[in-house]
C-alpha cells in the first residue's frame, strides 16, 4: 500500500501534503496535552513497532506469505492521535532511508496509513467492543474486524488515488503521464487484493496479538492511551 | 529472516556514508534540498529525455561517491522499478491506451497491439519512478542516517516530530535485534515449516511479546531521558557548518533544475 514516488501526480502529491499539515499539527498538539512526560518515549516505541510489524513475515494458506500495516493494532494501543504521529514518523523512516514509499507520496501515505487507517480502524473498534470488558473476547473479535475493515478503507482509498490519476494527468494524445490505470483496474485491484489477502492478516495479526495482550497483561491495552 | 538481514544491512549500514566521495563531502542539509529538487523535477517532467538525463546525473554521482555501481543498481532496482515495469506493460497495448499503432502481433489467437502513447507513458511512468528511487537512495547510503534525520529541522518539522524520529531509528536497531533472535530460537528448536496456522499464532505472539518488552522499557528510556538533561521541550543539536563548496553544489543543482524544466 507505500505508493512510490512517479505513481502520483503533483497536484494529488500537493493536495495531501496540504491535508495532512494540519492533522499532524493537530495531532502534535493533542498528543502533547495528552501524553504524560514519561509516555513520550511510547510515541517512538509505537513508530518503531509499526515498522517493524510490516517485517513480519505471516503465513497464508498456498504457502506464501504476507505483511499486516498494524495501524489499527497501534491505534488501539496508543489511541488514533498518537497512532497519527507513530505511523507518520515510520513511514517516514521507511522513505527516507529504506526507499519504500516515495517521499513526494509521503503526504498521501501517511493519509491513508497513518490517519485513515488508524482512525476508522479505532473508532470501529471502540463500537463494537463498547464497554466490554479488557479481558473479553468481543474484544478480540473487535480488534480483528476493524482491523479488516480499515485496511480495506485504506486499500480502496489508495485505489481512488491510482485511479484517478489518469483523468488529471493525460497529454493530447492520450499517453498516461502518472498511473497509468484507470478507476475501473486500480480501484478493483487494490480492493481485491486487500478484501481477499492482506485483510485478512491484518485482522488475523490484529485480534491475536490483543487477544495475547489480554492473557499476559491486560492493563496494556488501556494503560497506552491514559 | 531474510527481510530482517536485508533490512539490517541496508538501513543500518552507514559504510558508503563515512567513504570520502563527493556526495559523501556535501553538507546533509544541502543534499537533502537538492535531491528533493531532482526528484520534484523527476515528478513534473513530462519528457523522458529528461527523466533519462537525470537517471544518468545520479549514476554519475554514484561513481563519483566511491560507491559500488552494481550494488546501487541492484539496492535501486529490486523492488519498486522492477515493480513498476511489470505494471507498465499492460499499459503499453491498445486495450489499455489506445492510439497510433507501433507493433502489432498475435499471441494465443488475440491481437495484441502496441500503442505509441503506451509505450512512451509506460517508458516515462518506469524512467519516473527509477529516478526517483534512485536519488532517495543515494542520499540515504552517502548520508550518516542520524544526520539524515536531523536534517528534518530544514524543513521546519516540529520538534517532537524530529526528537521521536531520532528515538524511533534507534528503537528499530533493537526491536529488529530481538525479532531477529526470536525468530532464530523458534527455527533453532522446530527444524522444519509448521503449519500456516501455527505460522500466523507465532508472529502474533512475536508481535505481541515485541509490545509487551519494549513498553516495559519505556520508565527506563525516560528515566535516561531525565538523567540526560530532558525537561519536557526536546532540544536538538544543530551543528552543520556551510562551506563554500555546499553553496556552489547547491547553486548548480537549482540551475540543473531550471534547465531540466526548461524554465531558463
Amino acid at each position: 500500500m507505500h505508493i512510490p514516488d512517479g505513481y502520483l501526480g503533483p497536484t494529488t502529491c500537493g493536495f495531501f501534503y496540504v491535508v495532512m499539515v494540519p492533522i499532524w499539527a493537530l495531532a502534535s498538539k493533542i498528543v502533547k496535552k495528552t501524553l504524560k512526560a514519561k509516555q513520550v518515549p511510547l510515541l517512538a516505541i509505537g513508530a518503531a513497532f509499526s515498522f517493524v510489524i510490516m517485517m513480519f513475515n505471516v503465513p497464508i494458506p498456498g504457502g506464501t506469505t504476507g505483511h499486516a500495516v498494524g495501524g489499527v493494532l497501534v491505534a488501539i494501543l496508543l489511541g488514533p492521535w498518537a497512532a497519527c504521529i507513530a505511523i507518520t514518523v515510520a513511514l517516514v523512516i521507511q522513505a527516507l532511508l529504506f526507499g519504500d514509499g516515495g517521499v513526494t507520496a509521503i503526504g498521501a501515505n501517511c493519509f491513508n496509513m497513518a490517519f485513515v487507517l488508524p482512525f476508522a480502524g479505532y473508532y470501529i473498534y471502540k463500537v463494537i467492543s463498547h464497554n466490554s470488558p479488557v479481558d473479553s473476547n468481543r474484544r478480540v473479535i473487535a480488534a480483528g474486524v476493524a482491523g479488516y475493515i480499515a485496511l480495506n478503507i485504506a486499500a480502496a482509498l489508495t485505489g481512488f488515488e491510482f485511479g484517478i490519476q489518469s483523468f488529471l494527468h493525460k497529454t493530447a494524445a492520450g499517453q498516461a503521464l502518472y498511473c497509468p490505470y484507470g478507476l475501473n483496474v486500480a480501484l478493483p485491484a487494490m480492493i481485491g487484493e486487500h478484501a481477499l489477502v492482506f485483510g485478512w492478516v491484518e485482522a488475523i495479526v490484529t485480534a491475536l496479538v490483543i487477544k495475547y495482550i489480554q492473557k499476559q497483561d491486560p492493563g496494556l491495552i488501556t494503560e497506552g492511551r491514559a | 529472516m531474510g527481510t530482517l538481514v536485508f533490512l539490517k544491512e541496508s538501513v543500518f549500514s552507514d559504510e558508503y556514508a563515512s567513504r570520502k566521495g563527493f556526495m559523501q563531502s556535501i553538507d546533509p542539509r544541502f543534499k537533502a534540498v537538492s535531491f528533493f529538487l531532482f526528484i520534484l523535477t523527476a515528478l513534473f517532467t513530462k519528457s523522458i529525455a529528461t527523466s533519462l538525463w537525470l537517471y544518468l546525473l545520479c549514476l554519475m554521482l554514484v561513481c563519483v561517491s566511491k560507491i559500488d555501481l552494481g550494488f546501487f543498481l541492484k539496492r535501486t532496482w529490486i523492488f519498486i522499478p522492477i515493480f513498476s515495469l511489470f505494471i507498465a506493460i499492460p499499459a503499453i497495448f491498445s486495450i489499455v491506451t489506445p492510439g497510433e499503432a507501433l507493433v502489432s502481433f498475435k499471441l494465443a489467437g488475440l491481437n495484441f497491439i502496441i500503442t505509441r502513447p503506451g509505450l512512451a507513458g509506460g517508458a516515462l511512468f518506469v524512467t519516473r519512478v527509477t529516478v526517483s528511487v534512485s536519488f532517495v537512495v543515494l542520499l540515504s547510503i552517502t548520508t550518516k542516517h542520524f544526520e539524515l534525520l536531523r536534517v528534518l529541522r530544514v524543513f521546519k518539522v516540529p520538534h517532537m516530530f524530529v526528537m521521536v524520529l531520532g528515538m524511533c531509528y534507534r528503537y528499530i536497531y533493537l526491536f529488529v535485534e530481538v525479532v531477529e533472535n526470536t525468530y532464530l530460537a523458534v527455527r533453532s528448536r522446530v527444524g522444519r515449516r509448521v503449519h500456516y496456522k501455527k505460522g500466523q499464532r507465532m508472529a502474533a505472539w512475536n508481535m505481541a511479546s515485541l509490545w509487551h518488552r519494549s513498553y516495559r522499557l519505556n520508565e527506563a528510556v525516560y528515566n535516561a531521558m531525565l538523567s540526560r538533561g530532558y525537561s519536557g521541550e526536546p532540544a536538538i543539536f544543530n551543528d552543520f557548518k556551510a562551506r563554500p563548496r555546499d553553496w556552489v553544489w547547491l547553486a548548480c543543482s537549482v540551475v540543473l533544475t531550471f534547465i531540466s524544466l526548461n524554465i531558463i
